[in-house]
């Protein structure tokens, strides 16, 4: 597969709440309408679709959104933030390029607060029900704060520069009116965060959203002819590592050890670019630890150092290497990956006012779901 | 500190020896009969070899935790909030590291958890079960 054959040409999204009334029908819908029209295309020029395999699917999607012909459609078959903001680029160049579609429409949405809460998954895995859950090790932030403890006894981590992660996402969140979070936060705001799981406060956690996102891909070609700049996919990656979901948080011989270098090489190989050429990057952030291991990983500063590199400002409002500049997961809002990308994507277009990061041409975007992660480089042609 | 209470749920018969181990003050991990390789945890299909049935094995009750996490909310499912805080740490037998048995910490009063600290198995009884607990060796 080769890089700078497909672009994103239309990109939406909802509101991003704390609770929403709507449902994740009419979130996704409203999402999708509003990428097909960002592009400039009506629904019957869509006849690509690429479903999640956690969400309401083209069957129904297609005839929520007035679709004429899904003469291509696939379901992304990895967790969380991989799926929309990797494997489904690659599926997306694929049937674009066999000839099988023109624009495909990838959608994704979040409810956070249907009844059963996000943990739901977890609790039905034999493993945690038998090992885990009659212990009290329970929960995302649990899994991820035993990860930050041993990585502060691996490379050594301070509370201040754990802190820093989530204060540096604020700090964009400030900047971006569409954020679920804007209002500041310095150390002493972060200390007044519950904590959850030690070293882990809800400040060092993705949002609780119900929201959704879209984003349409076309052939370059067709891109040029269409209302915005061309943002290009220039490269994509996916690692894995293979560690069920039951294993993965316990048994893994490194527990913070994502697949996020594997992907990056995978990425900045198609590119044929490296981490050095980057203007900003977008960093799946799930949680503290796991945004300032991805970063490391991304290449962004070396391995052992993504605490500190926080810490020092690089990638805060004009540092040199702005992160998550729509105030990521941790303040922008929670729509697993893809509100990620689709700043990645309006960063490169411009005009974003206070956030906009001054010349951006080339961006990464990494995505972490269970075993699974996506390295993404879109560039501005 | 507080302890969690939460009921064992064995949908997979195999993990009962566990808990049979602990019942018996013993630490139990399962492992392959025809390589002798511990396998841990134990997975619905052993990779590559579907028909394996692991056994049981006892191993050393002594040995380090590889990390932990004082739980301060509990997120398991239903109220919980009187258990809490209490001290949740990945155990690795000297026998098998790399094997992480996640139980409670408990007799640390006075001492900070961390990466590394020595522990002995110690099974604590919770209601009408028995789960995994760690004691500091001091």
């Amino acid at each position: 597969m080769q890089g700078n054959k497909v672009a994103i040409t239309g990109v939406g999204e909802t509101a991003f709440l704390r609770k929403g009334t709507k449902t994740l029908m009419h979130m996704m819908a409203e999402a999708c309408l509003s990428a097909i029209a960002d592009a400039g295309l009506t629904p019957a020029d869509i006849d690509g679709y690429i479903g999640n395999r956690m969400v309401p699917g083209s069957d129904d999607m297609g005839h929520a959104i007035g679709m004429k012909d899904r003469a291509f459609s696939a379901v992304t078959d990895v967790a969380g933030g991989t799926a929309p903001a990797g494997q489904a680029l690659i599926l997306a160049q694929l049937a674009i390029e066999a000839g099988l579609c023109r624009h495909v429409l990838v959608p994704y949405g979040i409810q956070s607060t249907k009844p059963g809460g996000v943990y739901g998954f977890h609790a039905r895995e034999p493993l945690k029900a038998a090992l885990e859950m009659p212990v009290g090790f329970f929960g995302q932030p649990t899994y991820f704060a035993a990860m930050a403890n041993r990585y502060a006894y691996d490379h050594g981590m301070s509370e201040e520069e754990l802190a820093s992660v989530a204060i540096t996402y604020r700090a964009w969140a400030v900047l971006n009116p569409n954020a679920q979070r804007r209002d500041p936060m310095d150390l002493e705001g972060y200390r007044q965060s519950p904590m959850i799981s030690t070293p882990l406060r809800a400040a060092d956690c993705c949002l609780t959203t119900d929201g959704a996102c879209a984003y349409v891909v076309s052939a370059v070609d067709r891109a040029r002819d269409m209302p915005h700049p061309v943002v290009q996919i220039s490269g994509v990656g996916i690692g894995t590592s293979n560690f069920p979901h039951g294993i993965l948080f316990t048994q893994n011989p490194c527990i913070y050890d994502y697949p996020g270098a594997a992907s990056a090489a995978k990425a900045y190989a198609m590119a044929d670019v490296g981490p050095k050429d980057l203007d900003l990057a977008q960093v799946y952030d799930g949680f503290s630890i796991s945004a300032l291991v991805q970063t490391e990983m991304l290449g962004l500063c070396e391995r052992g150092e993504g605490a500190r590199f926080y810490h020092e400002g690089h990638a805060r409002p004009g540092g040199r290497m702005p992160v998550n500049t729509s105030g990521g997961h941790m303040s922008g809002g929670y729509v697993p990956g893809i509100n990620l990308l689709i700043e990645g994507v309006r960063q490169l277009r411009g005009g974003l006012g206070a956030r906009q990061v001054s010349g951006a041409r080339l961006c990464a975007v990494a995505g972490l779901g269970g075993n699974s992660h996506s390295t993404t480089i879109l560039s501005r042609s | 500190m507080g302890i969690p209470n939460y009921p064992v749920h064995l949908e997979d018969p195999q993990l009962q020896g566990f808990y049979d181990g602990l019942a018996a003050g013993e630490l139990r991990i399962t492992a392959d009969p025809e390589t002798g390789a511990f396998v841990w945890y134990p997975p619905e299909v052993v990779p590559g070899r579907p028909d394996t049935v692991l056994e049981w094995r006892r191993v050393s009750p002594e040995g380090s935790a590889y990390s932990f996490t004082t739980i301060v909310r509990s997120l398991l499912p239903g109220d919980h909030k009187d258990e809490v805080p209490y001290t949740v740490v990945l155990f690795e037998s000297d026998e098998t590291p790399g094997c992480r048995v996640p139980g409670v910490l408990v007799d640390a009063d006075g001492l900070e958890p961390s990466c590394g600290m020595r522990l002995r198995l110690k099974p604590v009884q919770v209601g009408d079960h028995i789960i995994a607990g760690f004691a500091p060796i001091r």
